[in-house]
């Protein structure tokens, strides 16, 4: 990423903190009375950003299917970058759904009383499980880097880097090897981790038995499918910005073509299926995706900007890396449409006649948009994610390509690591 | 003619149900209600006796009473139907619940454990009769013009109503902070602290038809279970198979 166009992103960043901060504060302050969720719609904006994000966190995923299952090798370059991205995904992910807890001091309540018939425990074990297992490939992916740079001279911050590097001052061979063996373990665990960690993700509105669309079988793999595709587009964009690896960009633009294939084929099948079946609460729920007053979201924004050109893009420009990052990038911002989709219609449907006659109050209305607090609140976690990326892509060693030398500032780990030692890249290449 | 008039109103039969089946092993209880449709005036009495019972803040509610039109003129009526927790014997908001901060009594009764509660409203989601309401901290008097030092304003409704402690659960909550149950998922919890000290509860004491009734359905003798066994029954959503605890007489 070129200097200018990391300062761009780093002021945005810093902008969207700062607005942000002022919902933030108010959510802090006084709690839930300035959203706009409420009784009957008990989920809002802080959820569909939360399902959002557990998608993104996909990305690293698919790279590990595709390089220990398909045995794709060009792909392991770039298991660094796709497990910082899901621990940067993962951290947003946990601090939205935090928020948007009446409690969250009690968190510590799934610890001590924990209720396994719950889905949600079971989504907060495999989040934990995850969160772990890339937290340690990531820590064992960058610990040889992270020792060069605390043990360098010209390196500022060497004290960081030593606490990073968890106070180890010597990498031999042997550790290299060790770390390489420890990576390809946690890897092949992240295959069913993943997987379970996705699935009970939609297993978590499945199960309900008298929700309209959701309580499906299909909703799991829906949901498993929609990640790969977000996740498998954000690394995909983030292959192009980072390393400019246009050999890289385009299998990856074939996978996510496959995969907006397959995902649009289930969209069709629960359109579909739940027509045909002329269930009252199905069609009404269906109804309100595509007539309802946010009809837009999902004709423009999902349909055209995320789907129809992403597939013109993949399909007649599939061989040019910048047409396959942008349809990446389309799918990728666009996808938070549908997750609103999924969530927001389903809910917004009243369980018995009459209640909507009786007891008015804005809490106990099917009607939701989402307050400016809880915009507020999620531009400040975004921003946040985003200052944590671009923070972690600069200091931290996260991604290799020659192509990034001399782009970057002097005080860059990259530059500094090459000034070290000349044959460094191949090392990395190596570990990687 | 119809039905011999009754000897005695309906509540002091309950009452002295009531009274009975506190003598029991707690054990041996499992506390049912009915409501019988026919008798509903759609008054709203047990809807404002809960208000005011449990303290429930602005967009909580535990008992509201449906209302629908039907039939087009001049064949039209209203039909009411009041909605309280269901109670369900075989509960999809205990399943689902990730704290176990709700769960059945051995009387089965549904219940909140407020301190428990994270309040991530997955319980409102999955309950199928929306009989759950999320506390979020809001005030009825949080637009009153203050007049500090004055007989009116609006500390002094504040203290007069909304900063007194609802008794829910048997305990006294008087945080209107960021303090439990503020937070919370709130539902009808058959007014336990009332029945700790033999009281019915409050729907059942404010319906100006009797409609609703109340009892131990464990005692074959009590009013109860001769509703219980009213060939009009019937439960809301059978074909989920929650096994509501409250059973309508259409």
């Amino acid at each position: 990423m070129s200097k200018k166009r990391y300062k761009v992103l780093m002021i945005l960043g810093v902008i969207g903190l700062i607005i942000g901060s002022w919902g933030m504060g108010s959510r802090l302050i006084f709690g839930h009375t300035a959203v706009n969720y409420g009784s009957y719609v008990p989920w809002g904006l802080w959820v569909v950003f939360y399902l959002f994000f557990v998608g993104l966190t996909a990305g690293a995923f698919l790279i590990t299917i595709m390089t220990y299952m398909f045995r794709v090798e060009r792909l392991k370059p770039i298991g660094r970058l796709s497990a910082f991205t899901v621990l940067v995904a993962l951290v947003c992910e946990l601090i939205f759904i935090s928020l948007d807890l009446g409690h969250m001091e009690r968190l510590y309540r799934f610890l001590i009383t924990p209720n396994f018939t719950s889905m949600m425990t079971w989504f907060v074990v495999f989040t934990t499980l995850m969160l772990i297992i890339y937290l340690l490939e990531s820590f064992f992916l960058l610990r040889e880097d992270l020792i060069r740079l605390s043990q360098a001279e010209q390196v500022k911050a060497k004290k960081i880097y030593h606490l990073l590097a968890l106070g180890k001052t010597g990498y031999t061979e042997a550790d290299r090897e060790r770390d390489k063996t420890r990576v390809r373990r946690l890897s092949i665990i992240s295959l069913p981790a993943g997987l379970l960690f996705y699935g009970t993700n939609g297993a978590f509105f499945a199960i309900l038995q008298n929700r309209p669309i959701w309580n499906s079988a299909m909703t799991p793999l829906l949901f498993i499918v929609a990640a790969l595709l977000s996740g498998g587009a954000l690394i995909t964009a983030l292959i192009y910005v980072f390393h400019e690896d246009e050999e890289l960009v385009k299998p990856m633009g074939q996978v996510i073509l496959y995969l907006l294939a397959i995902f649009l084929l289930l969209e069709v099948l629960l359109f579909f299926v739940g027509y045909q079946s002329k269930v009252t609460g199905i069609v009404t729920s269906l109804n309100l995706i595509v007539f309802g007053r946010q009809w837009w979201t999902f004709w423009i924004i999902h349909l055209f900007f995320g789907t129809l050109i992403p597939l013109i893009l993949l399909i007649k420009y599939g061989d040019a890396p910048r047409a396959v990052a942008w349809a990446c990038f389309l799918i990728v911002v666009t996808f938070v449409t549908v997750r609103f989709n999924f969530l927001i219609p389903d809910l917004a449907i009243y369980k018995l006649d009459g209640l909507e006659y009786t007891f008015f109050h804005r809490r106990l209305r099917t009607h939701y948009i989402p307050s400016l607090v809880e915009w507020l609140v999620s531009l400040w976690i975004i921003s946040f994610g985003l200052i944590a990326f671009l923070a972690g892509s600069r200091w931290l060693p996260i991604h290799s390509s020659a192509k990034e030398e001399g782009k970057q500032g002097p005080t860059t780990w990259f530059n500094i690591l090459n000034s070290i030692s000349p044959d460094s890249e191949k090392g990395e290449k190596e570990h990687a | 003619m119809g039905q011999p008039l009754p000897k005695e109103d309906l509540l002091i039969r309950m009452q002295r149900d009531l009274k009975k089946a506190l003598t029991k092993n707690p054990n041996k209880i499992s506390w049912a209600m009915v409501i019988d449709l026919a008798k509903c005036v759609g008054c709203h009495a047990c809807t404002i006796g809960c208000v005011a019972e449990n303290k429930l803040p602005p967009g909580v509610v535990y008992r509201p009473v449906l209302e629908e039109e039907v039939g087009t003129y001049p064949n039209v009526r209203r039909r009411f139907l009041p909605r309280p927790c269901m109670h369900c014997m075989n509960p999809p908001c205990v399943k689902v619940c990730p704290v176990k901060a709700t769960y059945k009594t051995e009387q089965g009764v549904t219940v909140i454990n407020y301190k428990r509660c994270i309040g991530c409203r997955y319980c409102l989601v999955a309950c199928p009769y929306a009989a759950r309401t999320s506390d979020f901290g809001e005030w009825y008097t949080q637009k009153t013009p203050d007049l500090p030092g004055k007989l009116l304003g609006r500390k002094q409704a504040a203290s007069g109503y909304e900063n007194k402690p609802a008794a829910e659960y048997g305990k006294t909550w008087p945080d209107r902070g960021h303090g439990s149950p503020v937070g919370n998922a709130r539902k009808c919890h058959f007014c336990l602290h009332r029945l700790a000290v033999g009281m019915l509860p409050m729907c059942v004491t404010t319906c100006i038809g009797r409609a609703t009734f109340f009892g131990d359905r464990n005692d074959p003798e009590a009013l109860i279970s001769e509703q219980l066994a009213s060939p009009r029954s019937y439960r809301l959503k059978e074909e989920l198979g929650t096994q509501p605890s409250v059973v309508y007489l259409k």
